[in-house]
């Protein structure tokens, strides 16, 4: 089929949307900022029947706090999140990530339901999310599901969303007082540039100096899917986090990924540069810490 | 002396310039920040029809057959065409017409065009492409230029895989080596840079109804485009018009054929229909013309005083598939592979090599890019060696106005060299320079600031033809159009010709009308590149004017009935002199003239100067005029990761004369950033003759995010025979900053990178390695 023979269609409603997505003859698909999708057609990939574009489906895009977390609209785009002041108090790691997304523009028609739904081992709010426990909700028309993000993701571009389904929301764990967070992002460039690594990593902090709890480290662009660094992040609670610490937990790093080589970088600077971006993160992180 | 040199430089003495050296807006700035400029690939037409090329499967392969007839049965098709359908020569090509317009037996890299197609629509035009069978035998590709230059390797053409060599000897290197108390070697590689215009490749053609041809096209030489087009299509140049002005970018990559043949083709087989070729970014990348990947080995000796005494170099340039300006670039780098010294021995060869690799051609610094690192490098090294300070080596070794250059011949032009290097030590960023290194904004980070020179013929050098014409006309109105057909690529040229013109007709820049890149009503006046366009378009306008002030006092002495030699020109009107109540304006001189019939437009020519012997073997060297230019840089390296930032850059060109100000500032930005492109980000990569990198996911140009802030302190040297003394500068405003931030990596992190692009990745790994080499940690 000719691209310019593909339908649009725009439904005014969530239902009306699930409603369409019932129809098993046809492929659809989804268009939110469309800042993935559309150069992907370009390449001749993933091309649907009829695009839906929700874009102008409001409802869901928002930003509140309820009990069980904060809900974030899919719709909501990376200049909503950077904007967000709840989010700079709760969910620092996320603002620092949307922050990093392309540039300006970008974040201006980018949202967080197309970064997850596209699914790239690149993409740079995804290991926020784990850091932040995120729940995906998935919709149909009969049928609502919550999958913890760490279940999400099946490999590069593979999710365990049907064909039927949508995210219809996006609920992660607020951080608490003593919890800080940061996005580190390694790119050929500063800005406009796919990550050759990112982490994202959060820690609670107790009363003693530099003394670290617990800790979350998701390690993106290393693997199929995001990594959690699991060595690394029971060493965060050993004693306090001093430079030599740091470059301890940083040092165990390359170990935990495993990484591919590409036009972008070998394997073997991504293996450092998991250690390196680390090293810098936690670097960051005390030095805002004990500034505090 | 000529009259009209003797005219402008009469101007000059007067010292009330009004027009030249002022910031006077650019003319056609307006319409481009506004965004209504319409570029020719803008356009589209009712009655279109779409053009579209087969491009080939392989880097290199036989054709044994190619079957159109499927794609002729697709119900959208208006044409299919093969190497079957070119009524003319099937080539192309500036020097050596070797690439075939249409591949009929062999494909040569994967750029090669197969077959056109034109149809209703864009994508029916894609259809019929893709319906296009041919018969490929593939053929084991040749990608590594050293490798293509032994013997044995697959031949490309005909006679043989080395399409140039060309040497500069001068004295005896040997003996130079001999008496070095240091010898320096390395072995430098450079990427495949991109041009990367905004505005890709592409256009229009259409066949008129007196059977006469239209190209619009943006290009870089419409009166050349059109002898290639006339060649390949036995057609009489004079039956073909080439509009193309202004371009979205062309830094070179537009100097070639890019699109025209395939638009003339096309618009014979369309029935009169208007035909648009618009090439993506994806074929952009896979056909357009690319900087030369070279390797240089370099071999320099010096003496303890910081005397350069010896330069031995070997250049190999991969010019892809085709020739196109492979030999002329290859030629200029070895030209100025020795930097604007005086070395008394040096030793220079370079080879332009065929491979299967793309195509290589111009591109904004020819081959001197590449070259200037090597020797640049080895300054830093003998300074850091013997502890002298590398600005004073630097000095101590430019040659002057009259002094010999290591390529042995006398400089007769202006050399602003030292006066560069003197600005670059006086300037804040490197007296200071200790401070700024020290304030690091994380302790991890390290800073390193840095300087080099280099230099840049403008013009042709000898053995190619090298003229400007502009043609003035009286228009109705009083105003005067003035035709230069040299183009507008962005640089800004149309707005320097309208100060040239107002300045010697002394009119008001706003009563100057522009016209260039119209084969129809300008002159040929040679190629817009080569550092070229404001120097000689500008000499062919002053050159003019004193034709055009003949007529007007002609024509005012008859209409005041006083004598010629009592009329003087005054601001907007001629007037009888030292009585300026009896003056006539230029609208009343076009009525005069009008009445009488006669002719109001004059023609000025300009030849450029040149030197008289060309050194053997060398490919045109030397030129007659160069400019200079020192570069000081500061850069941040995370050593961490490798990340290097750009944070500041003084540009200290030696300009002859500023003729406009802003318009030096934004050449000198755009070659500053299109300088750390070059160093630290582009590369198009391809393996095995195919692209890795196909667009800008992964082609990295500077973003704002990477543009430093950028300094920008001229020099003027007064060049004898520019206009107003201008000299070009809009290729070395982006080549010493190539070696500058080389050095400065190396002053931060104690690491060299002789391999280009000092990508994250490679300055990590080199600073690892001098880690390893001193067992310091971290
Ligand atoms: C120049 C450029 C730079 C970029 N830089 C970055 C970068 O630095 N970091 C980064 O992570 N990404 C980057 N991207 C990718 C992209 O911008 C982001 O992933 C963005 O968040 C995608 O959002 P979107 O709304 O535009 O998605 P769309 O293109 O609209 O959709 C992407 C995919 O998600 C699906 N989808 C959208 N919404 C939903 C939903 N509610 N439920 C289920 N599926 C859905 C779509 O069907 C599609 O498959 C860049 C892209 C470009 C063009």
């Amino acid at each position: 089929m000719r691209v310019s023979e593909i339908d649009l269609v725009s439904p005014s409603s969530v239902d009306k949307c699930l409603y369409m997505l019932r129809d098993h003859d046809k492929t659809f698909r989804l268009l939110a900022g469309g800042t993935d999708a559309i150069v992907q057609m370009k390449d001749g990939k993933r091309i649907p029947d009829i695009w839906i574009n929700i874009k102008n489906l409001t409802e869901l895009r928002y930003i509140r706090e309820e009990k069980e977390g904060i809900h974030i609209g899919p719709l909501t785009t990376h200049t909503d999140i950077v904007k967000s002041e709840l989010l700079q108090k709760k969910a620092d790691v996320l603002v620092g990530a949307s922050m990093e997304v392309g540039a300006i523009q970008l974040q201006n028609m980018g949202t967080v339901g197309g970064n997850i739904g596209t699914a790239s081992p690149a993409g740079d709010t995804i290991p926020a999310l784990f850091v932040l426990d995120a729940q995906i909700e998935l919709s149909s028309f009969n049928e609502k599901r919550t999958i913890p993000i760490n279940e999400f993701f099946t490999g590069p571009g593979k999710t365990v969303q049907k064909q039927n389904e949508m995210i219809t929301n996006i609920i992660i764990q607020p951080q608490s007082e003593n919890e800080i967070g940061i996005f580190e992002k390694l790119g050929p460039r500063k800005a406009q540039s796919i990550s050759i690594v990112n982490v994202a990593i959060t820690l609670r902090m107790g009363s003693n100096p530099r003394e670290c709890l617990e800790g979350k480290i998701a390690f993106g662009s290393v693997g199929p899917t995001i990594i959690r660094s699991k060595k690394c992040e029971k060493m965060l609670a050993l004693g306090p986090l001093d430079d030599t610490a740091i470059q301890d937990i940083a040092g165990a790093a390359w170990k935990e990924v495993m990484p591919i080589s590409d036009v972008r970088a070998s394997a073997k600077y991504r293996r450092s540069m998991a250690s390196a971006l680390l090293e810098r993160g936690l670097y960051r992180l005390m030095n805002r810490w004990d500034a505090r | 002396m000529s009259k009209e040199v003797k005219d402008v430089q009469k101007l000059e003495n007067q010292q009330q310039l009004k027009w030249v050296g002022k910031s006077v807006k650019r003319i056609d700035g307006p319409a481009k920040v506004t965004g209504e400029q319409k570029y020719k690939t803008d356009f589209n037409y009712p009655n279109m029809v779409w053009g579209k090329v087969l491009r080939a499967r392989y880097p290199f392969a036989k054709i044994k057959g190619i079957d159109t007839s499927k794609a002729e049965a697709h119900p959208d098709a208006v044409c299919v065409l093969t190497h079957k359908d070119i009524p003319g020569f099937n080539g192309f090509g500036i020097v050596t017409p070797d690439q075939p317009v249409l591949c009929e037996d062999v494909v040569r890299c994967t750029g090669d065009a197969v077959a056109l197609v034109a149809a209703e629509s864009l994508e029916a035009a894609e259809e019929a492409i893709n319906l296009i069978e041919v018969d490929y035998e593939p053929l084991e590709p040749v990608t590594d230029a050293e490798a293509a230059m032994i013997q044995g390797a697959p031949q490309l053409h005909p006679d043989g895989n080395i399409h140039s060599h060309v040497t500069i000897v001068n004295g005896d290197i040997d003996k130079g080596f001999e008496e070095a108390d240091f010898i320096f070697e390395n072995t430098f590689y450079s990427p495949r840079q991109m041009h990367a215009f905004i505005e890709t490749e592409g256009g229009w053609g259409k066949l008129e109804e007196d059977g006469s041809l239209t190209i619009q096209c943006p290009a870089q030489y419409g009166h050349r485009d059109k002898l290639q087009i006339a060649r390949a299509l036995a057609l009489n140049p004079e039956r073909i018009h080439v509009y193309s002005s202004p371009n979205g970018g062309g830094f070179g990559g537009k100097d070639e054929i890019t699109v025209q043949i395939y638009l003339a083709l096309l618009a014979q087989n369309t029935d009169g229909r208007p035909v648009k070729i618009h090439l993506s970014r994806e074929e952009s990348v896979i056909a357009g013309i690319k900087r030369h990947p070279f390797k240089v080995t370099v071999k320099t000796g010096a003496k303890k005083d910081g005397t350069l005494i010896a330069n031995k170099v070997r250049a190999v340039a991969d010019t892809g598939a085709y020739a196109s300006l492979g030999g002329a670039v290859t030629a200029l780098a070895i030209e100025h592979a020795s930097g604007p010294y005086k070395i008394p021995n040096v030793d220079m060869e370079g080879f332009c090599v065929y491979t299967n690799n793309g195509i290589a051609g111009a591109f904004r610094g020819f081959g001197v890019n590449q070259v200037c690192v090597g020797i640049e490098t080895h300054i830093d090294m003998l300074a850091e060696k013997t502890g002298l300070d590398p600005i004073e080596i630097r000095k101590k070794n430019a040659y002057l106005q009259g002094d010999r250059s290591s390529l042995g011949h006398v400089v007769s032009s202006s050399v602003g060299t030292i006066e560069t290097l003197m600005e670059a030590e006086e300037c804040d960023l490197w007296v200071n320079r200790e401070l700024y290194k020290s304030q690091v904004s994380e302790p991890w980070k390290k800073r390193g600031v840095a300087a080099a020179t280099s230099f840049h013929g403008v013009g042709m050098g000898i053995g190619t033809p090298d003229y400007g014409a502009a043609t003035i006309e009286l228009l109705k109105d009083g105003r005067f159009k003035v035709g230069v057909a040299i183009e507008e690529i962005g640089t800004g040229n149309g707005t320097v010709y309208a100060q040239v013109a107002a300045e010697c007709l002394r009119c008001e820049v706003d009563n100057i009308a522009v016209i260039q890149g119209d084969t129809k009503e300008t002159l040929d006046s040679g190629t817009i590149s080569a550092s070229r366009s404001t120097y000689t378009g500008g000499r062919a306008i002053a050159t003019a004017a004193p034709n055009m002030i003949t007529l007007l006092t002609e024509a005012a002495a008859e209409i005041l009935n006083v004598s010629k030699s009592e009329i003087e020109l005054a601001d907007n009107k001629l007037i009888v002199a030292g009585d300026e109540s009896q003056s006539v304006n230029y609208k009343q001189i076009y009525e005069k003239l009008y009445e009488q019939h006669r002719s109001m437009r004059v023609e000025g020519h300009f030849y450029l100067p040149r030197e008289k012997k060309e050194l053997k073997n060398s490919g045109g060297a030397p030129h007659h005029l160069y400019g200079y230019m020192t570069h000081v840089v500061m850069v941040e390296v995370d050593t961490l990761t490798g990340e290097t930032d750009v944070l500041h850059v003084v540009a200290i060109p030696d300009v002859g004369k500023v003729l406009n100000p802003q318009g030096l500032e934004g050449q000198s930005e755009g070659g500053a950033v299109m300088g750390i492109g070059y160093t630290l980000y582009e590369d198009i990569l391809i393996e095995e003759g195919y692209h890795k990198t196909k667009n800008f996911t992964d082609y990295i140009i500077p973003t704002i995010r990477e543009t430093p802030i950028i300094e920008t302190i001229p020099v003027e040297s007064n060049e004898k025979s520019g206009p107003f003394g201008a000299k070009g500068i809009a290729e070395v405003v982006m080549i010493p900053i190539i070696p500058a931030i080389m050095a400065a990596i190396h002053d931060a992190t104690g690491a060299r990178i002789n391999h280009l692009p000092a990508t994250p990745e490679r300055i990590y790994k080199a600073i690892q390695e001098t880690k390893k080499q001193t067992l310091v940690s971290r």
